[in-house]
C-alpha cells in the first residue's frame, strides 16, 4: 500500500473531514492528554451520532455527551477523577435512553483496541470472568438490534466464552476488536514527516493509534525530523501510520501533559459543577466553545497568568506553582 | 524500633484512620495496584512504614514510581518520577493478568456479602438505569486477578446491601455465564483463580471473608460498637468472629501522612 507523509493542516479542516455517525477513539487517559481542541471544534462544527469507542472517558467525553454529540459510547469509565466523582453529561444522556452504553472492562478496552491494532478479529482474556458486564441481558447494542452484521464497525456479539486446551483445559472470553474510523490524538512532540514521541505514561496510545483507518494528530511542538530519529527507541509511531498533523500548543486544556502542564482542575471542577443539567452545559459551551472564536481565542479568555501557573517544570514534568490543596 | 504512641480518637480523622487501616494490608514486598486518593496514600503510608519493598504499579502505567510530590491521579505526571517503568494499560495488565500483582486497593458504591461490588448503575441497569454511576474502570480486572484485594468504602445501609444492583466487580461467589447461576469463583476462573477480596475497611469497622467468601465482622473503630455496624448493614452480618477495636493510628503514622505524604493536603486537609 502505497503511504504518504501525514499532511499538516489546520484544526478546522481536520475536525471538517469526521463525518455524523463515524467512529473515533482518543490518546490520553481519563483527564490527562485529551485532544480537548478537537473536542471543542467537534462541538462547534455541531458534529452528532458519534459512536466512541475508548479505553476510558474523561472530561472530553462528557463535554461530548453534554452537546448531545454521541450517540454510542462503548468504554468502561467516565469521570474527572478528582474534580467530579462522575462525568454528570454521560449520567443524564445514560438516564434518559439519549445514549447507548456498552459497558466493558477497563482490560476489556484495551484488548478491543489491542486485537484492533494487531488486525485480530478478536483478542482472548480472563479479566472480569463472573460480572454483570457479561451479563446476556445487559448486551446493549445487541438488544438495540445493532448486532445483526450490517453495521461495519459492530461486533456481530458483545464477547463470547471459549475453551483453550493448550496447557490443559481453560475457560476464558474473547474479546472483538474494535477498529475505528478515526483516533483523535494529543501528543508532545511530532516530527515533521511525522514520527511521533509521546512522554511520560504511554497510556493506551499506541492500540488506538494502530486499531484506527485514519489518525489525526495534535502536537504540543512539530520538531525537525532529525531530532526524533536521534533517539529512535524513545518514538511511538512511525510516519505512515499518521494521517494528519495539527500543530496546537496548550491544545489537551484543561486536561493535562506530561513536561508540559498540569490539569486545570479548577477548570474542570468548574465545568462539573455547572453542567449537572442541560441548561447548565448549554450555558457553559456558550462560554467556553460558542463564545470564543477558535484556540486561540480561548487561550486568550484563560489568560497568560492561568496558564503560567500551569505550565510544567522542566525537571519534574509536572507544575509546582499549582495550588493543589488546602493547606 | 520507637515504641508505638496511638492516638485518642479526638486526635485523629476518619480518613486518617482509613489509610493507616489500609496501610497495615500491605506486606512487604508486595506488588501493589493502587488507584487514586485513599489507596495511594496508604501505599506511600505502607511504604514508609512496615512495607518499604512494596512496589507500587499505577493503572496508567507506572511501575515502582518514587513520587516526591502526592498524585492526585493514576493518570499524574507525579506518577512517573522516578519510575522504573513508565509504560502503559496494556503492559501492565498484561502484568496483572499473568499473576504478578499481590494486593490492590479499590471501592465501590454497594457491596454484597460476597464482596460483589457496584460501581455501574443504581436502580437498574436495562433499558436505562435510574442513575448512571462512572463504571468499572480497571475494579473487576483487579479485582478478578490480584491475590488479595482491599476494598474501602462508606459505611452506609444502602451500600452493604443483599444483593448489589448491578456486579461490576467479581467477589467470592458470581454469576457464571451464560445462565448466571451464582456459583463460587473458582468454578469460574479455574487455574486461573487466584484469591479475591480479603478486607473490606470502612468509617465504621474493618470486614473479612470466611472460608466460603462471607464477610464477617472483623474489628470495629474505636467510638463505635458492634450496633452501630449491624445497624449500617442491609444483610444478615456475622459478628461472631469480632477481634475488638480497630487499632487507631499512631502519631508517628500521623506524622508521615501529614509531613511527608501530603504536606499540600490534597486529601487531608
Amino acid at each position: 500500500m502505497q503511504k504518504k507523509n501525514p499532511k499538516i493542516i489546520s484544526l478546522t479542516e481536520a475536525v471538517g473531514m469526521i463525518q455524523d455517525g463515524d467512529m473515533l477513539t482518543f490518546s490520553g487517559f481519563t483527564i490527562w492528554r485529551r485532544p480537548m481542541a478537537f473536542i471543542y471544534e467537534l462541538v462547534r462544527q455541531r458534529r452528532k451520532d458519534l459512536h466512541l469507542v475508548e479505553v476510558n472517558g474523561g472530561t472530553h467525553t462528557d463535554i461530548l455527551a453534554g452537546a448531545g454529540a454521541i450517540k454510542i459510547w462503548e468504554s468502561c469509565w467516565a469521570g474527572h477523577e478528582l474534580y467530579g466523582k462522575l462525568a454528570g453529561n454521560v449520567s443524564r444522556k445514560a438516564q434518559a435512553g439519549e445514549l447507548l452504553v456498552e459497558d466493558y472492562s477497563h482490560v476489556h478496552m484495551v484488548c478491543r483496541l489491542a486485537a484492533g491494532a494487531m488486525g485480530l478479529p478478536y483478542m482472548p482474556t480472563y479479566a472480569s470472568m463472573g460480572t454483570d458486564i457479561l451479563n446476556p441481558e445487559y448486551d446493549v447494542l445487541g438488544k438495540a438490534g445493532l448486532r445483526d452484521g450490517s453495521h461495519a464497525k459492530i461486533p456481530r456479539q458483545k464477547y463470547r466464552m471459549a475453551q483453550s486446551d493448550f496447557y490443559g483445559p481453560t475457560e476464558l472470553i474473547h474479546i472483538p476488536a474494535a477498529r475505528p474510523d478515526w483516533c483523535i490524538a494529543h501528543v508532545q512532540y511530532v516530527g515533521e514527516e511525522g514520527t511521533i514521541r509521546v512522554m511520560g505514561q504511554k497510556y493506551s496510545d499506541e492500540e488506538a493509534f494502530k486499531a484506527a483507518d485514519k489518525v489525526i494528530v495534535l502536537a504540543e511542538s512539530v520538531v525537525p525530523e532529525a531530532m526524533l530519529r536521534q533517539e529512535p527507541e524513545r518514538n511511538l509511531i512511525p510516519p505512515y501510520m499518521v494521517d494528519y498533523i495539527v500543530e496546537l500548543p496548550w491544545g489537551a486544556h484543561p486536561t493535562g501533559v506530561y513536561g508540559n502542564y498540569e490539569v486545570d482542575g479548577n477548570f474542570i471542577r468548574d465545568f462539573y459543577s455547572r453542567t449537572r443539567t442541560q441548561e447548565g452545559f448549554d450555558a457553559w459551551a456558550e462560554e467556553w466553545i460558542f463564545g470564543v472564536k477558535d484556540h486561540v481565542g480561548y487561550l486568550e479568555k484563560l489568560g497568560i497568568d492561568r496558564l503560567e501557573t500551569l505550565r510544567a517544570n522542566p525537571g519534574l514534568k509536572y507544575s509546582t506553582k499549582v495550588v493543589r490543596g488546602k493547606r | 524500633m520507637m515504641e508505638k504512641q496511638y492516638c485518642q480518637p479526638n486526635e485523629y480523622k476518619t480518613i486518617d484512620l482509613l489509610a493507616v487501616a489500609a496501610a497495615r494490608e500491605v506486606n512487604n514486598g508486595d506488588v501493589v495496584f493502587a488507584g487514586t486518593g485513599l489507596p495511594m496514600l496508604a501505599i506511600m503510608l505502607a511504604q514508609n512504614t512496615i512495607a518499604p519493598k512494596a512496589v507500587c504499579i499505577y493503572e496508567a502505567g507506572t511501575i515502582d514510581g518514587r513520587p516526591i510530590h502526592l498524585p492526585t491521579s493514576v493518570g499524574d505526571a507525579r506518577c512517573a518520577y522516578q519510575a522504573s517503568v513508565s509504560s502503559g494499560l496494556f503492559d501492565v495488565f498484561n502484568q496483572l493478568q499473568r499473576g504478578e500483582v499481590d494486593l490492590a486497593f479499590l471501592g465501590g458504591a454497594e457491596i454484597d456479602k460476597y464482596g460483589n461490588v457496584n460501581t455501574t448503575a443504581i436502580g437498574g441497569y436495562m433499558p436505562q438505569p435510574k442513575i448512571r454511576l462512572t463504571g468499572s474502570g480497571g475494579n473487576p480486572d483487579i479485582n478478578a486477578l490480584a491475590r488479595r484485594t482491599v476494598f474501602i468504602m462508606v459505611q452506609e445501609k444502602r451500600r452493604f446491601k443483599e444483593r448489589v444492583d448491578y456486579i461490576t466487580s467479581p467477589g467470592w461467589r458470581i454469576p457464571k455465564w451464560p445462565f448466571g447461576e451464582m456459583v463460587h469463583k473458582k468454578e469460574v476462573y479455574g487455574d486461573m483463580f487466584r484469591g479475591g477480596p480479603t478486607a473490606v475497611i470502612t468509617n465504621m469497622a474493618v470486614f473479612r471473608f470466611d472460608e466460603e467468601g462471607v464477610m464477617y465482622l472483623d474489628t470495629v473503630h474505636p467510638g463505635f460498637t458492634v450496633d452501630d455496624v449491624k445497624n449500617n448493614v442491609d444483610f444478615d452480618l456475622n459478628v461472631s468472629r469480632c477481634r475488638g477495636t480497630t487499632e487507631p493510628p499512631t502519631r508517628q503514622e500521623l506524622e508521615i501522612l501529614y509531613q511527608q505524604i501530603d504536606p499540600e493536603g490534597i486529601f487531608l486537609s
